[in-house]
């Protein structure tokens, strides 16, 4: 086991911290998928409006690589196709039955997992439609079932703001934890990594075999999975590496241990907004009306799938997405504060005296989704570099990225990075530059050349 | 604000001056802007917020140095009087500066952004105080309105505006003075509201020039102006209006580094730059007859405007380097270019503001360097 220090990062003081208790939600009427959120991906639908599916069934396939599809997150009707402009398909909808009927593949017993061979479990995981839940650097986006990665990353703790509390959501999941683990461990001749947080005191993590462990602590991002790469075991070019969100270890070790797709994960629901923060057991796809129902507070809300760092603008009517174990609710906000620029900081106004991770004290701030500022030249006054863990120059990088030069780009090492491990750089940046999109812009156009 | 806003966005009448609408909208609310996309949150720092605090940091630096320039000139003309007629004195000739600089240069930073239609940036809010904190109290205004000027359009619209600009803008304006109008600021006459014909030596032209004598000992012996260390660092010295407290430019530095601001890499290194070419030179200086070589560093550091330069106008992060190690490297540069500067041309005592300029043109070398580096270490690692 080894022990890593993250020291640069944040840990943004939002009020609205889920209380580290699990509470079982009430089952949904609706779970649906969201195709716009795969990137580097083309959606081809299986199923029309009306048709009767079943839990893990497959709703669509990806057009440039047609063994992976989706399975569906509940069994009842597709009860609705929603598509966006230029016919993106932008939601599929399921309503559930009563009574889900579930699609089923072998079963295997734990003592046999280990000696599975890596052919027959990437077959199972495509017949089950569950390929997607495995991802792959660079370019965060569905692994290649034909590639070798030559490690899988699990990160067992999350740093983001309002995110779930790993240690409670393993909580009696360590078989089928450890029998996930086991079969990743299959899929690489290299290591599967799985990080832990420095104090955890869950069994299921701590006691994990056939993986490496590393503890990690430190501010975020030193959660996500990137920066933990980087530090373990950095991609050079032409690695691949995959990753799997340690709630979605468990649904793999489920599916070879009882055959069917088990959607339930715990969700953090958390944010200035909520009334209640709490970690809810519900499943992927839920619709957030469920899981929101009483919970927002008076006036205008955002709500998001995901953190509010990286999530995905949702709204009450939208679904969880594939990957998301967090919704916040974040308010919005208009006033326009008078010559509020002269105030250097007070409880109310501000966060800090120049900027939050600054803050005496302990306090929590009800962050809104104003910009607080507005956008400018780049005058580089370090606040990137100090929120940002990695041995990456973000400065000449974003200028790169701006000239489009790829070769550059690439010799900075774009490679190793991902929109969402530059999310707090955006936060921290006096100039207002969104420097996870332009990362993102970088990373298009280094995928579009290879 | 609201009820006029619609004739300044597009398809509005007065669309051509809607950097000014925007300026004066966002001087006197905060942008109501959101964010679209994630991070849905952002920290409360803006560019406003930032320019802001370095403003604050001048203030103890500004408000002694005021009341410097009212004790001065009654020092030279030989009366006694308490502190708050020296402020009104000082404030007198600090204010016609201040004006000049802040209306000439927000006449060009306002004309540029209209004609290339931006928002107005915020960036002349320091450069508008730095410039008269870098002037003598006696400079004529005009000089003052050229200097800016210069500093504005040649210094930093011409390459784009705030965030474009290759040298820092207020060291530009105070350098057009120094080569265009040397009698005003030439670094070795002090500069007092006094008496016609009144002058003396500054600090560091005292030892300037003299042949193998000791320049602390030579620093005694000035009868017109106390040259003691503790003096020259509390700053009842004459000199530029800002400068001369090293005790209040130590407080400016203690807030920008405290709030992340000012990098304190930079001021860490170009101190350390100063004091080892100090001692480098002080070894060396038995083999010469160059009294400047004698000054112990601690003197240096009190002495001219190196500590006003390494702190404010060193750090004005768009000029100076941007990478961290490169930082390091700037820093020091500029403290051992300051003391070479001093110690062997005696034309320019001042070597803090061309050791600056002249680091500021080479910043960029430094990041290529810093870059280069950084991809040689990811090649290495490729390799094995």
């Amino acid at each position: 086991m080894t022990d890593i220090r993250i020291r640069k990062g944040h840990n943004i003081k939002i009020s609205g911290a889920p209380k580290p208790e699990i509470i079982t939600g009430e089952r949904p009427a609706k779970v649906a998928l969201v195709p716009v959120e795969f990137r580097y991906v083309k959606p081809k639908l299986l199923v029309k409006e009306g048709d009767v599916v079943q839990l893990g069934a497959p709703l669509f396939f990806d057009k440039r690589n047609p063994q992976v599809r989706w399975a569906s997150p509940g069994g009842g009707t597709v009860s609705k196709i929603q598509f966006g402009p230029r016919r993106v398909i932008e939601k599929v909808v399921v309503a559930l039955d009563r009574e889900e009927e579930t699609f089923t593949v072998p079963v295997y017993d734990q003592d046999s997992l280990s000696s599975l061979d890596r052919g027959r479990i990437i077959e199972t995981l495509l017949k089950a439609s569950l390929w997607p839940l495995i991802r792959q650097r660079p370019f965060n986006k569905i692994a290649n079932p034909d590639d070798k990665p030559k490690a899988i990353f699990v990160s067992g703790l999350n740093t983001a703001p309002l995110t779930v509390d790993l240690d409670l959501a393993l909580e009696g999941q360590e078989r089928s934890f450890q029998a996930g683990l086991t079969v990743l461990n299959q899929l690489t001749d290299g290591a599967v990594h799985l990080t832990i947080p420095s104090k955890s005191r869950q069994p299921a993590l701590t006691g994990a075999e056939n993986v490496v462990l590393h503890r990690i602590s430190g501010p975020h991002p030193a959660g996500n999975v990137g920066i933990q790469i980087h530090h373990i075991d950095p991609i050079n070019p032409g690695d691949v590496v995959w990753t799997v969100t340690a709630q979605q270890v468990v649904i793999l070790g489920k599916l070879f241990l009882t055959g069917r797709f088990d959607p339930t994960i715990i969700v953090s629901v958390g944010g200035p907004s909520v009334k209640n923060p709490i970690h809810v057991r519900t499943r992927m796809g839920v619709a957030l009306e469920t899981l929101l129902s009483d919970q927002l507070k008076e006036g205008d809300h955002r709500i998001l799938s995901g953190d509010v760092l990286t999530g995905r603008k949702a709204g009450i009517d939208g679904y969880l997405g594939f990957y998301d174990t967090t919704v916040s609710a974040i308010p919005v906000n208009k006033q326009r504060p008078f010559l509020g620029w002269l105030r250097l900081g007070s409880k109310k106004t501000i966060y800090t005296l120049t900027r939050a991770y600054a803050a005496f004290g302990h306090e929590r701030f009800d962050f809104t989704t104003k910009k607080n500022g507005s956008a400018r030249a780049l005058v580089p006054i370090n606040a990137w570099e100090e929120v940002l863990p990695m041995d990456i120059l973000p400065n000449p990088l974003y200028r790169s990225i701006l000239a489009r030069d790829v070769e550059e780009m690439e010799k900075l090492g774009i490679l190793e990075c991902d929109e969402e491990d530059f999310a707090l750089c955006t936060f921290a940046c006096p100039s207002k530059i969104n420097l996870g999109r332009a990362i993102r812009q970088g990373l298009d156009l280094m995928e579009k050349e290879i | 604000m609201d009820r006029i806003r619609p004739a300044f966005e597009s398809g509005g009448k007065l669309k051509r001056w809607h950097p000014i609408f925007e300026m004066i909208d966002t001087f006197l609310f905060n942008t109501d802007e959101e964010t679209i996309e994630g991070p849905h949150i952002r920290d409360s720092i803006d560019l406003k917020r930032v320019m802001i605090i370095v403003v604050v940091a001048l203030i103890p630096a500004l408000v002694f140095g005021v009341i410097n320039v009212g004790y001065q000139e009654a020092l030279a003309k030989g009366i006694t009087r308490d502190w708050t007629s020296n402020l009104a004195a000082g404030l007198g000739s600090f204010i016609p500066i201040v004006l000049v600089s802040y209306l000439t240069g927000g006449f060009w930073e306002v004309l540029f952004s209209v004609v290339r239609r931006r928002d107005v940036d915020e960036g002349f809010l320091v450069t508008g105080l730095l410039i008269p904190l870098i002037m003598p109290p006696t400079v004529p205004l005009w000089q003052v309105a050229v200097a800016t000027t210069f500093g504005v359009v040649i210094g930093k619209m011409i390459f784009g505006g705030t965030g474009m600009n290759i040298f820092n803008p207020a060291l530009t304006a105070r350098a057009f003075i120094f080569f265009a109008y040397p009698q005003s600021i030439s670094g070795d006459q002090v500069w007092v509201n006094g008496p016609d014909g009144f002058s003396g030596a500054t600090a560091l032209s005292v030892p300037a020039g003299e042949i193998s004598k000791n320049a602390v000992e030579l620093l005694s012996r000035v009868q017109q102006f106390d040259y003691s260390w503790t003096n020259m660092f509390i700053g009842w010295i004459p000199g530029s209006i800002g400068e001369t407290s090293k005790l209040m430019i130590l407080i400016g530095a203690a807030l920008l580094i405290f709030t992340k601001i000012g990098s304190w890499r930079i001021m860490v290194s170009g101190v350390i730059g100063l004091f080892v070419t100090a001692l480098t030179t002080n070894f060396l200086a038995p083999y010469s007859t160059n009294t400047m070589l004698t000054l112990p560093p601690q003197y240096h550091l009190v002495m001219g405007g190196f500590l006003f330069g390494i702190v404010f106008m060193a750090t004005d992060p768009v000029s100076a380097a941007f990478t961290n190690r490169g930082r390091w490297i700037y820093g020091f540069l500029i403290g051992f270019l300051t003391v070479i500067i001093r110690a062997i041309n005696p034309a320019y005592p001042e070597g803090a503001m061309l050791a600056i300029l002249l680091m500021n043109a080479f910043s960029p070398l430094i990041d290529y360097f810093v870059v280069q580096g950084n991809i040689k270490k990811r090649l290495a690692r490729y390799a094995q």
